[in-house]
């Protein structure tokens, strides 16, 4: 056998064990969302409905173009980018704010590290029974009364479920900003300080500093913590939702989708609705891309 | 250099503090609460405490519940904590080993056996987090009752793991990628397997990424409130999360935010001690040649 060969036939065996390594992971996201992924675009093309009787009809892009039609999508979907762009910006601020005060040591810091830390720690799941108990609180606790008056005060601004939503925002914010904050840290380890100690020769100017090496620099960290941040803000809207039964009023494209398919038991619309988003999402993902998986020229 | 000014320092302090008190205040608030007698609840300072009891954690561990004066016999109900707590165990600890365990070894194959277009399959792995959530559960529903797996725990051992593994499958790729080849090379031409010199070598060297990983998912399983609630039905196969969330707002208020706090004691404990591995295994993963 030449060596050629050899090394060709070990080639092969190596793909053969990468294909097979990968197939836990490929299998389970198949298995979990490949046949509801399709169901959901079969069924954006269809009339189905549990409550209807009779065959479902195929409709083609109807359930799209009603949408389109809608004022209330137009609502939901200016609502949709105001909720991201409001929390995406917030906790970037923020994320970024808390990462830069713990960059540079003092006495306390591993504890302030892990105040702030915390927040995203804190299991969500059962935080947000304890966000709406606090934000919406039984009438008898003694706090009631004072989240009463905010409730009505926001909700007099901007209209009825106002503060539902505001409080949906800085929940997500409050989350969201924790998680950044780390993320961010962990990018700001990884710059050099010699690079810190050459840009503050360069430049008396911090915040010439901070623009011109700090962020160039964080840029991968800060386009992943955007993405992550945008998927996580869905999420925590749709497990609010979940818990008050949409019980708010302010419809973003997720929960009006969701009250579509389970108040109106329209799957077809619904469907059509929910995946409006994906394309934005995909194109804002492989933007991201290249900031934080650029195809990096091969290793010699 | 000259010391900074003393109201550079000033101003220094007042924001950790001001980040301190942002950061903690949801939780400490949560904290208190749990600690209240009914009366305190009602009549007292909602920001501190002043007889802390134990009373709402003890509540939620009796059989029966106690008969609330005010509530009166009918309306009393009994909650099987220590069956939710053994269901989150297993829930959280078999998601957990599931999503590293299949993460490491996807992980491995994209960022050291390199397959044709191996950045692509990361890629796509990774973009499969813009699948919208919100109504995803109805098809959902059919693949987990066509599994026969309704109301049972193995459902979300099945659908927790995918909500994490794009991450992780990312996070250790990228590192498994920067990796230098001499690392392994070293140990394969001593006549070792492949295998040998990933548990041997590898392996050992990716442990704060591995403990990102592993932090990342917990934080991601123990998020989720959707999921838990809409596939586990009967009250003794719930996780906390989802009994905590058939709880009645007026009546059980004090023992469900008890509930939240003994769920999240353990979860943040454990985080707090991983949370420097959390940085370093997030710092290492994205920097080449870490």
């Amino acid at each position: 056998m030449t060596p050629v060969i050899a090394r060709r036939t070990r080639r092969q065996r190596e793909l053969r064990t990468a294909y097979l390594l990968l197939s836990p992971t490929v299998l389970l996201l198949l298995t979990v969302l490949a046949y509801p992924l399709g169901w959901e675009v079969w069924t954006s093309f269809t009339s189905l409905s549990p409550l209807q009787e009779g065959a479902t009809a195929f409709v083609g892009l109807e359930n799209y173009r009603r949408q389109l039609g809608d004022p209330q999508f137009w609502w939901a979907a200016t609502v949709t980018v105001a909720y991201a762009a409001i929390t995406s910006v917030a906790k970037l601020a923020l994320g970024l704010g808390f990462a830069l005060l713990l960059a540079r040591p003092f006495r306390g810091r591993v504890l302030v590290f892990l105040a702030i830390f915390l927040p995203w720690a804190y299991p969500a799941g059962v935080s947000v029974i304890g966000w709406y108990w606090t934000l919406n609180p039984p009438t008898h606790t003694a706090y009631a009364p004072f989240m009463g008056h905010v409730k009505s005060g926001v909700d007099s601004v901007f209209g009825g479920g106002a503060w539902a939503f505001v409080s949906v925002i800085l929940f997500n914010i409050w989350r969201g900003s924790s998680f950044i904050a780390v993320l961010l840290l962990a990018g700001i380890n990884a710059i050099p300080p010699e690079l810190f100690e050459c840009a503050l020769l360069e430049s008396r100017s911090a915040w010439r500093r901070f623009r011109l090496v700090t962020v160039p620099l964080l840029k991968p960290f800060l386009a992943l913590g955007v993405f992550l941040s945008l998927t996580s803000a869905f999420a925590d809207l749709a497990n609010v939702w979940m818990l008050t039964a949409g019980r708010i009023v302010f419809p973003v494209i997720g929960t009006h989708a969701y009250w579509l398919a389970i108040k109106a038991g329209q799957y077809g619309p619904a469907s059509a609705l929910s995946l409006t988003l994906v394309p934005f999402l995909l194109g804002v993902l492989l933007l991201l891309f290249r900031l934080f998986d650029p195809p990096e020229p091969e290793v010699i | 250099m000259n010391p900074k000014p003393w109201r550079a320092r000033l101003g220094h302090r007042t924001l950790i503090l001001l980040a301190t008190v942002y950061c903690l205040f949801p939780i400490y608030f949560m904290l208190v609460q749990s600690l209240k007698t009914p009366q305190e609840d009602v009549f007292g300072n909602p920001l501190i405490v002043m007889n802390p009891t134990l009373e709402n954690f003890e509540e939620l561990f009796e059989r029966k519940g106690e008969v609330r004066g005010f509530v009166g016999d009918a309306l009393r109900r009994s909650y099987p904590f220590l069956d939710w707590l053994a269901n989150t165990l297993v829930v959280f600890a078999g998601s957990v080993a599931a999503t590293l365990v299949a993460s490491v070894a996807a992980a491995y194959a994209l960022g050291r056996l390199r397959p044709p277009g191996f950045r692509w399959w990361r890629r796509a792995i990774f973009a499969t987090y813009v699948i919208p959530q919100t109504i995803l559960f109805i098809p959902l529903f059919q693949v987990v009752n066509g599994l026969g797996l309704d109301d049972n725990l193995l459902a979300l051992l099945l659908i927790y793991p995918s909500m994490a593994l794009p991450f992780c499958v990312w996070m250790l790729s990228a590192y498994f990628q920067h990796l230098p080849r001499e690392i392994e090379e070293a140990a394969l031409i001593e006549g070792a397997s492949r295998a040998t010199a990933f548990f041997r070598i590898i392996l050992p060297m990716s442990r704060p990424v591995l403990v990102a990983a592993g932090i990342f998912t917990l934080g991601t399983v123990a998020s989720d409130f959707m999921i838990a609630s809409v596939f586990l039905l009967t009250p003794h196969n719930q996780t906390i999360t989802a009994g905590l969330g058939t709880f009645d707002v007026a009546l059980d208020e004090l023992a469900a935010v008890a509930g939240v706090n003994l769920l999240a004691i353990p979860v943040v404990t454990i985080s707090a001690v991983f949370a420097r591995g959390y940085v370093r295994g997030l710092t290492a993963a994205m920097v080449e040649g870490a």
